[in-house]
């Protein structure tokens, strides 16, 4: 997802019921570090699996991520926990999955629960497998993004379908310390192109645009005003 | 868009519309050009619309009004580029704001040119129907991904139904089943209209909950 965007809204108020570890406490002493190694794995697992079930799953509004295939991240990578009949996919991606440049890539304790969308499962979620296997696998910074773009090139990851979007809608959606869970908000993927590239982020528009590297994806992130419950979202 | 909140429109509710034709060209025009110029750039933030290009419709189409400079284009659109069952299509209220980004501007509006210039030529539905055929089949620029259009006017008139108006994003995708977007589900911000499903393109809707100008917009589930 678009952590950039993020990035930018003012400081809210959620309090962070975890323990905070080393690595937490530079950065909350210094904003503008990076987390630049990873941090040992069991920080990013969830040690209850319903737990992380239920997070991926208000990823989406019930009447979506109900009937959807649920993932978890296990100590070997992801795993299907619940098997789906609408084509929709929810799992909760961590940190790695954040551009290369973000300050909170590898952050331990970011939460992004997400529900992909058919042409989504086919072509983003492939990017996720290929990313955490890389970050569990203990590849540093420059090697993951060497190895995703080798990835690209070699058209061994696909580019996005037609219409392929995710629901990001959690109101337990973690990002950072800076932005807590953020707002509510659906993704659109397309090959990036450089007609695509006048979306530089317009103040008071709902739609966010970035441009990632090395995949060669624009994302459209939309702003929505209520979470996956319903319930409505602060307004940004 | 126009079909904003109408969803499917049976038969019967078409024989019912008080709106069964074309009414005088006077009617769906605007008599203050600066108004419509207002009107139309209203339909997006204004960080995107006031170096929008703007059109106006006059007597014998849409003019541009305003050149823009950042590759959208806005316009308000009239009830003619609702779907051909809505019972509203010749509903001389309408008032459609809408913004297109570059790529919508390309592949998008030439639809909306093509309708209206149906439309003012003084031909029936049934010839507008065919003639927007075989156009979409021929000589439509294929739609390029990230086509979207801005729909966020307070100043709206989308319908004489609800509060006759809502905020949202515009986008469009070749026809898919709307299930592939979770659309039109419990709770979903996502809603699927199908103005071009004739012509083999679908319209998502996503609700915004807010306006052009940042104030907020009720969301109705």
């Amino acid at each position: 997802m678009n952590r950039e965007k993020v990035k930018n809204f003012a400081l809210g108020g959620f309090a962070l019921a975890v323990v905070l570890c080393v690595a937490w406490q530079a950065q909350a002493q210094n904003p503008q570090a990076s987390y630049t190694r990873m941090a040992p794995l069991d920080q990013y697992l969830m040690p209850d699996r319903n737990a992380e079930i239920a997070l991926a799953r208000s990823a989406a509004p019930d009447s979506i991520s109900r009937d959807a295939e649920v993932l978890v991240l296990g100590q070997h990578g992801y795993e299907t926990v619940v098997k789906g009949k609408n084509g929709f996919v929810c799992v909760v991606e961590r940190s790695w999955m954040a551009p290369f440049d973000d300050p909170e890539f590898l952050n331990p304790d970011q939460r992004a629960p997400l529900c992909l969308n058919p042409p989504a499962v086919r072509t983003h979620l492939p990017l996720t497998f290929k990313t955490t296997e890389l970050a569990m696998a203990g590849l540093s910074k420059t090697q993951m993004f060497d190895s995703i773009k080798a990835a690209y090139d070699k058209k061994e990851l696909p580019l996005p379908e037609p219409g392929a979007m995710c629901y990001m809608m959690s109101k337990q959606q973690y990002f950072s310390r800076k932005v807590g869970n953020a707002d509510p908000h659906l993704m659109f993927w397309f090959p990036q192109k450089d007609h695509l590239s006048w979306g530089a982020e317009f103040p008071g528009s709902p739609v966010d645009i970035h441009q990632y590297s090395p995949q060669p994806i624009t994302e459209f992130d939309i702003s929505v005003s209520k979470w996956s419950d319903g319930t409505p979202a602060p307004a940004q | 868009m126009l079909a904003v909140a109408l969803g499917a429109v049976s038969m019967q509710a078409q024989s019912q519309t008080p709106y069964p034709s074309m009414v005088a060209l006077d009617q769906y025009l605007m008599p203050d050009r600066n108004a419509e110029i207002a009107l139309a750039r209203s339909a997006a933030p204004e960080s995107i619309s006031k170096d929008a290009k703007v059109l106006v419709l006059g007597p014998h189409g849409y003019e541009t009004a305003v050149e823009g400079k950042n590759g959208f284009v806005c316009a308000v659109e009239r009830g003619w580029m609702a779907p051909f069952d809505n019972p509203e299509f010749w509903n001389p209220k309408i008032r459609g704001p809408l913004c297109f980004n570059p790529p919508a501007a390309r592949s998008m509006l030439p639809m909306t040119y093509k309708r209206t210039e149906m439309v003012l030529a003084g031909q029936s539905k049934t010839q507008i129907m065919e003639g927007i055929a075989a156009f979409a089949k021929k000589e439509l620029p294929p739609l390029e991904p990230g086509a979207f259009t801005y729909m966020m006017s307070k100043e709206a008139y989308l319908t004489d139904r609800g509060d006759h108006n809502m905020a949202h994003l515009m986008f469009y995708t070749r026809v898919m089943d709307s299930a592939v977007w979770g659309a039109d589900l419990p709770k979903s911000p996502v809603m699927l209209n199908p103005q071009f499903a004739r012509e083999g393109i679908d319209v998502f809707m996503v609700l915004t909950g807010m306006w052009s100008d940042g104030t907020l917009a009720e969301v109705n589930n």
